[in-house]
Order: structure tokens, then sequence, then C-alpha cells
């Protein structure tokens, strides 16, 4: 299903904070249907890549190219085509599970449809029987899934997805993995940090190892593993 | 055969471990007596620099008690269900102290290392009821201050400094009972699941407040039969209370010590059974209330207003269930709207203080115009209510503001927020403040001034707005110099607390004073023109503010 032309393109990107390099040059591609996975130890730079990747930090140097276009995060394609899951702690406080969703898929314009669309993503999420419940009476697995299930509402060519399995248990997990597989082939393109090793080898094409910002290991997930091994 | 569990009575650690606390701390225990000492210096140096003529005012009134005022008979006449509001309202806020802090509280080490072990829970416990108890006596008799000085202002002070001091003595005594009274019946409430009743009851407590305003006013304005007084004093704890003032400012309550009796056994009995109480309170309790507490303390070092009033609405239930609902959009434009709405809902104490001072600035601007030699006053009171009202409204702005994170789902840029954001409380202050104020407007033959309202409407959203998006107190904020009447970081901080206000509501009271006081139509136009572009300028900063969050 991977489509020749990628999708998201980085091109010799890095990102320094003052003296500090947090991120050695990098290039990547991801195309459409394809999953690319970013491994390595706490603070190698994963999620500062993902940032970038998703336009919501710039980089130092280097440049980030979306569907052929210079990435720009307020760039309206961008906004509607990028999915990111969001940090599982940072939601409303005053509205449910379900307003949530709604909140999403509305303001995506998902008109009529909204309704049958939050259904679908509360019941693929596990969470049906939490839809009226505040965030705040949720498991941490549950929050990471109402995270999920907002990706799920909404357009997404690009889903960016960091940690997606932190806190959730093994069913759940293997539930993940799935859904993953489910929007590859659905033509989506994934770009995901994991340290969940059997996620990206059950759903990744291909793999980068980051070790203190820089890139010690790509190819395969086997063969990336392989490096840090 | 299985070997059955033995049964081991759990080791009474209480005393060693007090013992060893008591080792541990000696040399903190010192440090904090000093700290204690210090503080209590600062605070007098403060009180003679700065409310120094306050007390030298105090000190002449009660050695030359003014004379009774014309009012003193109205206050008098309302002194019975008076008193007895204020003391009612003293005991239902330490209840209400009580659903969310309480009397006994735990700092949040003693919450995690102590609360599982086998330490006594009396022995940890009552200290700290018995402190709070101390602590809201102290506070209640000063309390008991503000209506001596009101009956001292009236001419209720007596003729001389002996009477004024056994009037103030009377007044002091009652709030610290009832001080004492509340104290303990918040324990009583901490200990069992007297929140939840607490809060079922509220309503019901608050109308008897409410009666009883209404029978002062009566009483005031109109003089009400001597039953209605006696059965008011004898209705409780609160009336009781109000009998010792009542007596010595002159009103008629014969048997006052008969009910200082009743009091102070009410109060003693509440304190006993509140020390009782203290020993139960459940572990989860305190260290939920530790954890809030702990909050609170990080975000008043901070100075983090809104963090703040976070922790204490989450304390407080305001985020546990969605009571009210609205039925969501299907249209992309109304998503933020609803949510803006929903927001409002959620918290409806939010807006009905938005809309009660909304009809605040309405009545002022009404008087504005209809005073307009002398309308300096009622403009900069309707602007700084207005704007109030505005700011009650931004809560769905103030969400995203505490957390860029939030709307990173959403298809808008996040600076596009400010505008979307400003539809709702635009069209509150519109339905509830401009149609009163166009109507008015019309009737008055100054229909020319619809247009200020609906831009000044427009300006004081969008400077709320602008002190939504300004993120947290920075550190640097705190760096300064040292001046004669302070530190120059208070002035720094206290100035990035009213940017908004004071860009808002400080040009528009000159705009709107300029309007209403020429009366002519060309005054209004410019006026109007300007608080446009004052607004498009505050709007500007608001997503400059936003765009400077959202990278940080």
């Amino acid at each position: 299903m991977a489509s020749s032309r990628p999708l998201l393109v980085l091109n010799g990107v890095s990102r320094s904070y003052g003296p500090l390099q947090a991120l050695k040059p990098v290039d990547l591609a991801v195309r459409a249907g394809q999953c690319t996975a970013l491994l390595g130890v706490n603070g190698s730079g994963k999620s500062t890549l993902l940032r970038i990747a998703s336009g919501r930090d710039t980089p130092t140097t280097g440049q980030v190219w979306y569907g052929g276009t210079a990435l720009r995060e307020d760039d309206l394609n961008a906004r509607t085509e990028i999915a990111v899951a969001g940090d599982p702690s940072s939601t409303y406080p005053d509205l449910t599970v379900r307003e949530h969703l709604l909140l999403v898929a509305v303001a995506h314009g998902a008109g009529a449809g909204a309704d049958e669309l939050v259904d679908f993503a509360l019941a693929e999420c596990r969470l049906t029987d939490h839809g009226p419940a505040l965030p705040s009476a949720l498991s941490s697995g549950q929050q990471q899934a109402l995270q999920l299930a907002a990706v799920l509402v909404r357009p997404r060519r690009l889903l960016i997805l960091d940690e997606p399995e932190q806190r959730l248990d093994p069913g759940a997990r293997r539930w993940l993995a799935d859904l993953l597989a489910r929007e590859k082939s659905r033509g989506a393109a994934l770009l995901i940090a994991t340290h969940h090793v059997e996620l990206a080898e059950a759903v990744a094409d291909d793999a980068i190892v980051l070790l203190d910002g820089e890139v010690v290991g790509r190819g395969t997930p086997e063969e990336a593993l392989g490096s840090l091994r | 055969m299985a070997a059955s569990p033995i049964a081991v009575a759990p080791p009474d650690s209480t005393e060693a471990t007090f013992a060893l606390l008591r080792e541990l701390r000696r040399g903190r225990a010192r440090k904090q007596a000093a700290n204690f000492v210090y503080w209590l210096y600062v605070t007098g140096i403060v009180v003679l620099c700065y409310g120094g003529w306050l007390v030298a005012a105090i000190v002449r009134a009660l050695r030359h008690p003014p004379a009774p005022t014309a009012q003193a008979p109205m206050l008098l006449r309302a002194a019975p269900a008076g008193l007895s509001v204020l003391a009612l309202l003293l005991v239902l806020s330490l209840l209400w102290d009580a659903r969310w802090r309480g009397p006994v509280t735990l700092a949040r080490p003693t919450a995690d290392w102590l609360l599982d072990t086998p330490v006594r829970r009396d022995r940890l416990l009552r200290p700290r009821y018995r402190m709070s108890v101390l602590t809201w006596m102290l506070a209640g008799a000063a309390f008991g201050l503000v209506p001596t000085a009101l009956l001292l202002a009236a001419g209720l002070g007596g003729g001389g400094i002996g009477h004024t001091l056994r009037l103030a003595g009377a007044l002091m005594l009652s709030t610290a009972l009832l001080g004492g009274l509340g104290t303990g019946f918040a324990a009583l409430t901490q200990a069992g699941s007297g929140s939840a009743r607490l809060v079922r009851l509220g309503p019901a407590v608050a109308l008897a407040a409410v009666v009883l305003a209404v029978v002062a006013i009566l009483a005031a304005a109109a003089g009400l039969t001597a039953v209605v007084g006696t059965v008011v004093l004898w209705s409780g704890p609160w009336g009781w209370a109000a009998q010792g003032p009542v007596a010595l400012a002159g009103g008629s309550a014969s048997l006052w010590p008969l009910a200082y009796v009743l009091l102070a056994l009410a109060a003693i009995g509440a304190i006993v059974a509140g020390d009782r109480a203290a020993a139960r309170v459940p572990a989860a309790v305190l260290r939920a209330r530790a954890r809030t507490l702990g909050e609170m303390s990080a975000a008043l070092v901070n100075l983090d207003a809104r963090r703040v009033t976070t922790a204490y609405r989450t304390a407080t239930g305001s985020y546990l269930r969605a009571r009210f609902r609205i039925r969501p959009p299907r249209r992309r434009q109304l998503a933020l709207p609803w949510r803006d709405l929903t927001a409002l809902i959620r918290v409806p104490s939010r807006l009905a203080w938005s809309v009660l001072l909304s009809l605040a600035a309405v009545g002022l601007g009404v008087l504005a115009v209809r005073t307009p030699h002398a309308a300096l006053l009622p403009i900069t009171g309707a602007l700084v209510f207005g704007y109030l009202a505005a700011a009650g409204l931004c809560e769905g702005a103030r969400l995203d503001g505490d957390d860029p994170r939030r709307s990173g789902q959403l298809p808008f840029s996040y600076d596009s927020l400010v505008l979307w954001h400003a539809i709702v409380p635009c069209a509150v202050l519109a339905v509830v403040a401009g149609i009163p104020a166009a109507a008015l407007a019309v009737l008055t033959g100054n229909a020319r001034l619809i247009a200020l309202v609906a831009v000044t409407i427009v300006v004081l959203v969008a400077g709320a707005l602008v002190n939504t998006f300004r993120g947290q107190l920075e550190a640097e904020m705190f760096a300064g110099f040292d001046t004669a009447v302070g530190h120059s970081s208070s002035v720094t901080i206290t100035l990035w607390y009213v940017t908004g206000p004071l860009l808002a509501v400080a040009p528009m009271i000159a705009l709107c004073y300029a309007a209403i006081s020429a009366h002519t139509a060309r005054r209004t136009v410019v006026a109007v023109v300007l608080a446009a572009v004052l607004a498009t300028w505050l709007v500007s900063i608001a997503r400059s503010r936003a765009r400077r969050l959202k990278s940080t």
C-alpha cells in the first residue's frame, strides 16, 4: 500500500537548545501506508524529532516537507491531515469523554456524522461506558485511549504518536498494534516513537535508533534493533 | 495442614515515632520560632508604616466615640437580624471550608509518611484540630472588630471608652465563640459524610440567610414588631451571638447573659464533639486535602492565582461531574462557541457572578448618563464591573491558555483561538448588558450611545483575553532592586497581572467620560472609533501572547 512519493520528508533536521544539541542532523522520509518507528532510550531525541516532524517545533537546521511543501504548523492542510496524539494528562477538566471527541469531530467538519464517528471511536478504544465521565475519572490507560480515540474521529493522512503504548495493559497493546496496522492498510502514514520493541516489530516497516540525539541505526526493525544489541 | 493466620496486634509506634520526630526537628523548631518572631516584627513594621494613620484614627475614635448619627436608630432596628446574618455567614464559611480543606489538615509529607503507619490517629490529628480551634477563635475575635467599627461609626458605641470597649469585647466574644462552634461542626462534617449533606443543605441555609437579611432590611426601613426581633434573637446560636452586642448598642435584649451562656455551651459542645471526631477523619480525605493544600501553596509561592483557583475547584468538586449539557452543534463554526458555553454552564456560579456584575455595570452606566457632570466615578465603576464580568465569561479561553496542548487536536491555529473564544463572552455581555443598556439609551434619548456600549463590550472582552493568554509568571519577574517602599519586582508582577484590565479599562474611562460628559454626537463618534482601534490593538496583543505561549 506504500506509495513511492514520501508524504513527510525531513532533510538534515537538527535541534539545539543553547549549547545543548538535543538532535543531530537527521534525514527521514515517511510514505503513505508505511510506518516508521523511532527507538531509543529516554532523552535520546525521539520526542524532539516528533515535535519537529509535526511542525510543533522549529528545527535549528534543516527543513521539513509535508506533501511536497515546507511544513508550517499553522497551515490548514497540515492541521487537518496530521494527527498527533496528545499528552494524556492534557484534557479539558469540564468536558466529558464524549464531549472531547465531539468537539474534535465537529471542529474538523464531521457535521451530522459526528455522533456516529464518536460512537465508533469510543467502541474502538473501549471507552463506550466512559462516554459521560469526565477525564479525571478515567484511569491513566483510559486517558491514553482517549487521546487515541481523538485521533480516530478526525481526518488523518499522517499519524504521529509519541509512545502510544504507554500505560496500556498487554491486551490493549495488542489492540493498539491491530489499530495501527489497520491505519496503515487504509493508507495513512505513521511515525511513532516507542519503547515497546514488539510493537515496532509488529507494525513498523522501518526503524531509526537514536542515541544522544544521533542516529545510530536504521533499517527494518530487526536490523535497527540489531544495532542496539 | 495449612497454617492458620495468626492475628498479630499492630505495634503502637506512636511514642517512638514522635520522640524521633522531636529529636530530628529540634533545630527546626528553634528556626521556626525565630522565623515567627521575624514575621511578627515585619508585620508590625508594615502595619505601623502603611497603616499607622488607620491605627491612630481608631485610637482617636475609641477615646472620643462619635455621637449617634441620623442613621443610628435605623441601624439599631436592623441590628438583631443583621448581626444574626453575619453570625450565620461566619459559621457557614467554616462549614464551607470543611468541604475542601477543613480544620483537620496534615502537611503532605505527614500524610504521605505517617498515615500508613500504626501511629495513633488521635495523637496525630487532635493537635491539628485544637490548633485550628484556637486559630479560628482568634480569627473570629478579630472579625468581631468589623461590626464594632460599623456600630461605632454610626454612633452606637456609647459615651465613653469603657462602653466602647465593652461593645467591642461583646462582639469579639460572640464571634470567637462562633469560630469555635463552626470549627467543631466543621470537624464533624469532615469526619463523616457530612460534606455531601452540607451541599444538599446549602440552598436551605442560604435561604435562611436571605430571609434574615430581608428581615434586617425591613426592620431598618419600616421597623418590625418586637416579636420578630425576639424570635430572630432566640432562633439559634447566630441569634444568641447577636444579643450581647444588640443590648450594649442600646437595643432590646435583656436576657443577653443567658444567650451568652447558651452560646458558650453550644460552642464547647461542638468543640468537644469535634475533638472526638477529629481522630476519625478518613485517611483518603486527609491525603486529598494535603495534596490540594500542597498544590495551592506551590501556586501561591509562584503567585499563580489561576492554579490556586483550579486546585480549589477540583477540591470542591466543581469538576467531579458534568451536571448540565448543551447539545453539541453540527457546524464547524459553532464548535468552540459550544465548548465555551459548556465551560460556563459547568460552573454556573461563574455565569451568575458575571450576570450580576454586568447588571451592576449597566446600573452605574445609567447613573453616569443621568449625572454627566459627575460621571467619572460611575463610569469607572461600570467599566471595572464590566471587565470583571468579561473576565468571568472567558473561562473557555482560560482553559486553553492554561495548557496549549489541550487544543492540539483542533484544526485552529493557537493564536486564532483568541478570536473564537471572544464570541461567547461578547454575545453573553451583549444580551445581559448590551440590550438593557441599549434600551435605556433609546428611552432616554441617547441612542448614539448604543455604538459606544457595543464597542466597549468588545474592548473589555479583548482586555480579558490579553490576561487570559499571559502564561505563567516568569522567574525573571522576581528580579529587581530595593526601593524605600519595597522591592521593585512587586510593581513588575502587579503590572503583569493587571495588563489586560489596565489597557482596556483605563483608556475606556477617558473615552466614555469624554463622550458622556460632552453630550455631542461628534465626541461619541470619536470615542467609538478610538475604542474600535483599541479593541483591535488588544486582540493583536492577545494573539501575540498566545503565539509566545505556544512556542514556550
